[in-house]
């Protein structure tokens, strides 16, 4: 089963798809939570992923805008798509019925 | 003073500078890709040395998982840390009587007898061959903490430091307060009591000695002995064999463990042949500075661990 921070880098991952690498996906968990994301959390969840073989990490070219530094580049495996979903999945099973679930639904524009 | 107008670059170029020495205990692609995140986010010095310390300390926290790091820890960093703290306060508390026999008591008339200059040099002989020998001594157990893991440098090198500083306050001057109740009871006053009577010769020098002789030589040593992974299989082990042997010959000659081993009985062996050999030996990383140096220069490589 995923952790919560997980699941976030591997949602803004495959929703980043071909332009998911460390400061894009920084920005979307930090886009979508409204919260800080910290490098170090980035990277060492990144590692933890690959290690899981959730995700497939590879460095690309270097680029002008990032000072001719290349990036970490990242793609969902398979394996990966399948541990969102599960974890996706419980947390909707889970919440089925709870107030926070039904005032969700209340206040969709 | 500066104005506020040339604080605020200034110290933005000091966070990056800090931030560029932090980045180097990261693994090299994976130091591009932070640094590039930096820059591509446009953060500020300050939130990007913050954010990369917390990385640094995951990376170095996450290696404490394995058991090796541990056993660095108990067999070599503790017991260097105190040896190296014993050594630096015996050398301090020798160099403090040369130096208060000639600071303290300067008299310009001395410079007119020949007796004085002669009993000059020796000194100075001495004092500079001692720090010599704590230098190559911390920088040698520095290069052997370095050569067992290079991820994992930074964290062995603030250990050591903290070891260092638990030795100087605590270790060091309760054993030598053992080490003199054990090898005898002065009965007369110490001869020495005017010098460490004043703070500085007490407190301060050996703080000094420790810092300057032993924690920076030690720390560098680190950083070289972390290259060592590049080197032939037969020359780490001459290396290794050749630290090993200075740091034992360290811990028995000047130590005082002969006193407590009670084996004075080995009192010709060591000085013997054997330990003019390994007074030599001590010496050994200036000859592997240099060489590494010459071949620098030569090959115009650098270490890969840079």
């Amino acid at each position: 089963m995923l952790g919560e921070f997980e699941y976030l880098m591997l949602t803004a991952a495959a929703r980043l798809g071909e332009e998911a690498y460390g400061a894009a996906i920084r920005q979307e968990i930090e886009g979508a939570t409204r919260r800080r994301c910290s490098i170090g959390a980035l990277y060492t969840t990144l590692d933890r992923l690959e290690a899981k073989g959730l995700v497939k990490t590879w460095m690309g070219e270097p680029t002008p805008e990032r000072g001719g530094r290349p990036k970490r580049r990242v793609r969902v495996t398979a394996k990966g798509v399948q541990a969102a979903k599960t974890f996706y999945n419980a947390v909707t099973r889970v919440s089925r019925g709870v107030g926070w679930e039904a005032s969700r639904i209340a206040v969709r524009p | 003073m500066g104005s506020e107008s040339n604080r605020g670059p200034a110290m933005n170029r000091f966070c990056w500078w800090l931030l560029d020495i932090l980045s180097r205990a990261l693994e090299p692609d994976e130091r591009e890709a932070v640094r590039g995140d930096f820059a591509e986010s446009g953060e500020t010095a300050g939130e990007a040395l913050r954010d990369l310390l917390g990385l640094v300390v995951r990376r170095q926290a996450a290696l404490w998982q394995d058991w090796r790091p541990w056993l660095t820890l108990v067999g070599l960093i503790v017991p260097l840390g105190m040896l190296l703290s014993i050594v630096s306060r015996v050398t301090a508390d020798q160099n403090a009587t040369y130096m208060w026999l000639y600071a303290n008591n300067w008299d310009w008339a001395l410079v007119k007898d020949a007796g004085f200059w002669h009993e000059f040099a020796a000194s100075i002989t001495f004092v500079l061959l001692s720090c010599l020998t704590l230098v190559c001594s911390s920088w040698t157990a520095g290069f052997v903490i370095g050569s067992i893991s290079r991820r994992i440098i930074p964290a062995y090198g603030v250990l050591f430091c903290l070891m260092l500083v638990l030795g100087a306050l605590f270790g060091a001057p309760r054993y030598l307060a053992y080490l003199v109740q054990f090898v005898h009871r002065p009965s007369s006053p110490d001869q020495e009591d005017p010098i460490f009577a004043l703070a500085f010769y007490r407190a301060m020098f050996p703080l000094m000695v420790q810092a300057v002789l032993v924690a920076v030589p030690s720390l560098w040593g680190m950083r070289q002995g972390a290259g060592v992974g590049r080197f032939p299989a037969l020359l780490r082990m001459v290396l290794w064999s050749v630290a090993i042997s200075t740091l034992t010959g360290l811990a028995i000659r000047e130590a005082g463990f002969l006193f407590f081993l009670k084996a004075y009985w080995l009192q010709p062996i060591w000085q013997g042949w054997l330990v003019r050999v390994l007074r030599i030996v001590v010496y050994w990383p200036v000859g592997y500075v240099v060489a590494n140096a010459i071949w620098r220069r030569w090959h115009g490589n650098k270490p890969a661990y840079i």
